[in-house]
């Protein structure tokens, strides 16, 4: 299996355009829609989850406002102990911490051998 | 040129060859392939190839694979 | 658990969210996940791989079943420079059919085509594809009849020589320095792939641009076959089922999921069941035996198209969606 998994994506979004805030933020930053460029319900409904487990959240919620335009708004409402940003990145870097601790295990198991080599 | 002055070959060596079914290339420029018997001719008055198709050129056409 | 009767299913959605059930500790920590969480495999082939995902959301699950269909690149035929076809099929299918030929070559080999560049510079030369970022195949046939073909035949494999036309009759052609670091040389994943037939008199002469790509753009860049998880099945038996009674249940099940000991009736491997509901069609089991599957128990199945291993593609697939998180935290709002 190699090591090195370098994954740049296709070149098609500049990292700046990446991620936006959609008019209509409240003033204390506490509900907040984002627009996300080239993303699907692949990342939507999988930060939606991260963010929903953050107790600070009152809401989180995505959609995909047109099926053949290629983004998705996001949308956090916190209780005003932290700012929907805040949340957003406590999401994103949770979600980075689940996708470390997957690779982890199953390279371990993977490792370890106790599996079959044929299928049955 | 007129058709009166169209003179016919005298030899018969190149046209009987034709006829007998092997293939005489004569630089009439435009290949054909018969297709019947998918051999290379070139057209001729003699030639029991009835129903020919010119052979596709060479050209490089690119194409999508999708 | 999701609970599975005879005519429709209930508690089907993810309800373990903080504030959701009073009194219950719902918040994340990156701790009760690594206590929660397993993965065992049960078995890794070549080509394919069977594997638990436990304890984990399926909202994660699906991502990474999605991303290893739609988005971890693989190299595919993509233009096709047809110099003769005089085969049945006409250029533009054959084309498509090689497009979907698998090929046996590693996407780390390989960069991806800018398309940012032009397509040409000004010597007419192309820019887009170079060693660095195409591999490219030749296919060179040419059907003709087979002089020592036994009398009488009517076997077009006797009478013709190669009549028919091979996945495997696309012969890699390396480009400079390309030999030095794809080892072993490209192929294509499976030979026998039937593309065409020919007929004596029939050529065909073509050369491809095979790069990476994603599966999202066009099913071939695909590294899976399938990529699937089915929710681990969970059967209660609420009372003791003797004898005959015993017997039948059994066969209600696919084989191996129910076993009888001591005369009575066991559940010894859900995971075999299919959850076909039929034990729910026999009214003296209805009120005995609870079907159910459980929520957060994954079992995926991943079949490679033979470029990477299926391993492989799992952990490629956990490495995009970090990416895809890591990408958005770098960006500045």
């Amino acid at each position: 299996m190699s090591q090195d998994v370098s994954m740049a994506s296709e070149p098609e979004v500049k990292i700046s355009d990446k991620i936006s805030i959609l008019p209509g933020a409240s003033a204390d930053g506490s509900a907040v829609s984002f627009e996300i460029k080239q993303e699907d319900h692949t990342l939507g409904n999988a930060l939606r989850y991260m963010i929903m487990k953050n107790p600070d959240v009152e809401f989180c919620g995505y959609s995909i406002p047109h099926p053949s335009e290629a983004h998705l708004h996001l949308r956090i409402q916190t209780y005003g102990e932290t700012t929907a940003i805040e949340a957003l990145r406590k999401g994103l870097t949770d979600l980075t911490a689940v996708c470390d601790h997957v690779e982890d295990v199953f390279r371990q198991k993977v490792a370890d051998g106790n599996y079959a080599d044929t299928a049955p | 040129m007129n058709r009166d002055s169209f003179v016919p070959p005298t030899s018969m060596s190149g046209l009987s060859a034709a006829a007998a079914g092997s293939n005489v290339h004569k630089s009439y420029g435009v290949r054909y392939l018969c297709a019947n018997c998918a051999s290379n001719v070139s057209l001729s008055k003699e030639c029991g190839h009835r129903v020919l198709y010119k052979e596709r050129s060479r050209r490089i056409i690119q194409f999508e694979a999708r | 658990m999701i609970n599975v009767y005879q005519d429709h299913v209930a508690n089907t959605g993810s309800r373990d969210y903080p504030g959701n059930i009073s009194g219950e500790d719902e918040d994340w920590t990156l701790d009760t996940f690594k206590k929660n969480f397993d993965i065992d495999i049960s078995f890794l082939t070549d080509n394919e791989a069977n594997f638990d995902l436990k304890g984990i959301d399926t909202s994660l699950a699906n991502a990474f079943r999605r991303i290893m269909i739609a988005e971890v690149p693989s190299v595919a035929i993509d233009s096709v420079f047809i110099e003769m076809n005089t085969s049945v099929i006409q250029d533009e299918v054959l084309a498509s059919r090689i497009g979907l030929v698998p090929l046996r070559l590693s996407p780390d080999w390989l960069d991806w085509v800018d398309p940012t560049q032009e397509a040409v510079d000004e010597n007419g030369e192309s820019q887009l594809n170079n060693s660095r970022n195409t591999v490219i195949f030749s296919l060179n046939v040419k059907c003709e009849r087979n002089k020592n073909a036994p009398a009488g035949s009517e076997d077009p494999n006797e009478l013709y020589i190669n009549s028919n036309v091979y996945a495997r009759d696309l012969k890699f052609q390396p480009q400079e320095g390309q030999l030095e670091f794809m080892d072993p040389p490209p192929t294509v994943a499976s030979p026998d792939i039937l593309l065409c037939k020919l007929r004596p008199g029939q050529e065909i002469s073509l050369y491809c641009f095979a790069v990476l790509g994603v599966g999202s753009d066009h099913a071939k860049f695909s590294p899976v076959s399938t990529a699937s998880y089915r929710l681990m099945p969970s059967i209660t038996l609420t009372e003791d089922i003797t004898g005959e009674e015993a017997e039948k249940l059994k066969k209600c099940f696919s084989p191996g999921v129910i076993d009888i000991k001591n005369n009575k009736a066991v559940v010894v491997d859900p995971r075999r069941d299919t959850v076909s509901r039929e034990v729910l069609r026999h009214p003296e089991f209805r009120d005995k035996v609870q079907l159910g599957r459980v929520r957060n128990h994954f079992i995926f199945n991943v079949e490679s198209t033979g470029a990477m291993e299926p391993d492989e593609i799992f952990v490629k697939s956990i490495n995009q969606l970090r990416n895809k998180a890591k990408d958005l935290l770098a960006c500045e709002l």
